[in-house]
């Protein structure tokens, strides 16, 4: 059944604390630069954390789980600081990029012992430790020694310490990395799930855009240590909507029609490509095809990838 | 009888709404799993052999001298090795046991990288090494006392008056308690420290294994009475001298004679008792020596042993502040600056 998370408005007058929050966050590696004063906010629903190898994602996200601490800025986590917090982390979930799990233990007992790590009581946890397991397909397996098990088979592992506690917040970092096709359709539905039903933010950090496009809401890009973007993925997309236009006729009248319209378009001989797209734009387009006569035969708006956006900016 | 209705259950997703303990419950859940973990409890037959082995193997002599007790009675608690005795006699087989298990409960979670899952939880890295450490502690010291607590009721139990028994030794007991504790604590923070500086389990067990070994070698070789020079009278009060030559210094049996003077000499020569300091069971078995208030004599002690019996009891008591404060300090130090 899905519930109904509300989706507080106060977020939004600034009472409530982003989940996450980078100032100015910077981390040094001796001289090598991880992260260059980085400024950001994650609120709930999926934010995706994308960018190539040695953007740094990985190095992002364990500044905010406390894992490392800051060269300078800060980044807080549920409003605190997660190294010197303890309550805070109980929170939250981490999903690591590498392997991370005991071989020799079964994936029920160490879901179970992850719980109780994270705070919860013996008994409550070994009932959230088999509702999990079976939320993530691994129902039948749980009782065979985790070093047996394929690499879906452990990255849903991995998902389901994560969430096992029942975080506010997920960090996942890589979740897809390794896997074939069928198993990272598999692990995309259950980031989805994670988020829509069971209820719980996702940070995923992936240099997979479709990644980003299937499951996140909003998406932060970063680029050698630097916020080269941020915002709604919706926006983003919408932002750069491409409109093809072919006309049967009079097709230098309609080009100059919306030049004067203050509407730029570039032929290429048979279609007519208008960049950016806004909404106030069709209006304009059906005035220029009235005012030159020319008789619009297709016109579609064709949404771009993030695959696109980032092709077609400059590097 | 009717039949039950049918009923559809939900099985979605249910949020948590239960109590969160916090740090103290993952302190504890890290604690009972160490346990587990040594205990090779959950993960099948073969994770069980060793510490069965090793606990019965530090079993055995206790259900020995009992049963021998048992068959010559009180006569036997004579030349029986007792209470003071007991914990020298096993701590080999409680060496064995640190450099084995120790290992077992930290380097796996390093090569199979799970530290980074419980360093983003409730916990920091030393809330992990106590709850580490105490799992192992608790159950070396439930090996040192079982062993003990068996050979106590055998004594007892045999004594021809047993509340005269009881009211002569009463002081045992705490000495018992004492040592166990001193000495779970030793077994334990060496043998961890070892293992934080790898993550494989047999390259720390074999190099807790070699340096005992190696250390207790140097210390007994170079501690040992090397060449004796007997004087003895005999009964017309001529005096002999005898010559003990090396590594055969038992008792010389002379007959009617009596021992005027005894001087060995010692490889280390003056400085045998600070060298007789290295020896790693003299580690507790000194302090043990001191806690029974007996004298370390070449029939219940080592060559070190009885070389530092010349020292101080400052001494001993400060190898051992420094064989368990020096590991625990590396343990800490090295988990604060792991890298994740």
């Amino acid at each position: 059944m899905r519930q109904t998370i509300p989706r507080l408005p106060l977020l939004y007058t600034g009472l409530v604390p982003a989940l996450l929050e980078a100032r100015n966050l910077t981390k040094h590696y001796g001289s090598t630069v991880a992260l260059d004063g980085v400024s950001f906010d994650v609120h709930d629903g999926v934010t995706g954390l994308l960018g190539p190898n040695g953007a740094g994602k990985s190095t992002a996200m364990k500044l905010f789980l406390g894992l490392i601490q800051p060269t300078s800025g800060s980044a807080m986590l549920l409003g605190e600081e997660p190294y010197r917090s303890t309550e805070g982390r109980a929170r939250i979930g981490y999903m690591p990029e590498n392997e991370c799990l005991p071989k020799s233990m079964t994936a029920s007992e160490f879901l179970m012992h992850m719980a109780q790590v994270s705070g919860i009581p013996p008994s409550q946890a070994r009932t959230r430790a088999a509702d999990i397991l079976r939320h993530v397909g691994l129902d039948e397996e749980r009782y065979r020694p985790i070093g047996e098990y394929s690499t879906g088979m452990k990255q849903r592992v991995k998902l389901a310490q994560a969430i096992v506690h029942d975080p506010v917040l997920v960090l996942l970092d890589e979740p897809t990395a390794g896997l074939d096709p069928d198993g990272r359709q598999e692990m995309l539905r259950l980031i989805h799930r994670t988020a829509n039903t069971f209820g719980i933010s996702v940070m995923l950090s992936t240099h997979l855009m479709g990644d980003i496009e299937r499951t996140a809401d909003s998406v932060i890009v970063l680029e050698s240590g630097v916020l080269a973007q941020e915002g709604a993925v919706a926006k983003l997309t919408e932002e750069t909507e491409t409109l093809l236009i072919e006309v049967a006729d009079r097709h230098e009248e309609f080009v100059t029609a919306l030049a004067a319209k203050g509407v730029q378009a570039t032929s290429d001989g048979q279609m007519l490509v208008i960049e950016q797209a806004r909404e106030a734009d069709y209006d304009l387009i059906r005035d220029a095809a009235v005012e030159s006569g020319a008789r619009i035969r297709r016109l579609s708006p064709e949404r771009r990838t993030l695959t696109d956006i980032f092709r077609s900016r400059p590097a | 009888m009717r039949a039950r209705e049918a009923e559809v259950f939900d099985l979605g997703y249910q949020r948590y709404t239960g109590p969160r303990e916090g740090r103290n419950r993952a302190r504890l859940a890290l604690f009972e799993n160490g346990v587990r973990t040594v205990l090779g409890i959950g993960r099948g037959g073969r994770a069980k052999i060793l510490p069965v082995g090793l606990f019965l193997a530090v079993m055995t002599p206790a259900v020995v001298f009992v049963i021998i007790l048992a068959f010559i009675g009180e006569a036997g608690a004579d030349f029986i090795p007792g209470p003071a005795d007991y914990y020298s006699i096993v701590s080999v087989i409680l060496i064995i046991f640190g450099a084995i298990m120790a290992p077992e409960l930290l380097c796996p979670d390093r090569r199979d990288n799970v530290l980074p899952l419980y360093l983003v939880r409730p916990l920091t890295s030393t809330d992990y090494l106590i709850a580490r450490f105490l799992a192992f502690f608790a159950i070396v010291l439930v090996l040192v006392y079982a062993g003990q607590i068996v050979l106590q009721a055998g004594l007892i139990l045999t004594a021809s008056d047993q509340v005269e028994y009881i009211r002569d030794n009463w002081q045992d007991v705490p000495r018992i308690l004492f040592m166990g504790v001193l000495i779970a604590t030793f077994i334990s923070v060496g043998p961890l420290a070892v293992a934080a500086f790898t993550t494989r389990r047999a390259y720390a067990a074999a190099f807790i294994i070699a340096a005992w070994l190696l250390l207790n070698s140097i210390s007994d070789g170079l501690t040992v009475e090397a060449s004796c020079t007997v004087v003895t009278t005999d009964a017309s009060g001529d005096e002999n001298v005898i010559e003990e030559s090396a590594f055969e210094t038992g008792d010389t049996f002379v007959p009617d004679e009596e021992i005027v003077s005894r001087e060995c000499t010692r490889p280390a020569g003056d400085l045998a008792p600070y060298v007789g300091l290295l020896s790693l069971s003299g580690v507790t078995d000194n302090i043990n020596s001191m806690v029974f208030e007996i004298e370390p004599s070449r029939d219940n002690a080592g060559p070190s042993s009885i070389a530092v019996a010349e020292l101080h009891d400052a001494f001993p008591v400060g190898v051992y502040v420094l064989w368990t404060g020096i590991p625990a300090l590396l343990l800490w130090h090295r988990y604060r600056r792991i890298r994740l």
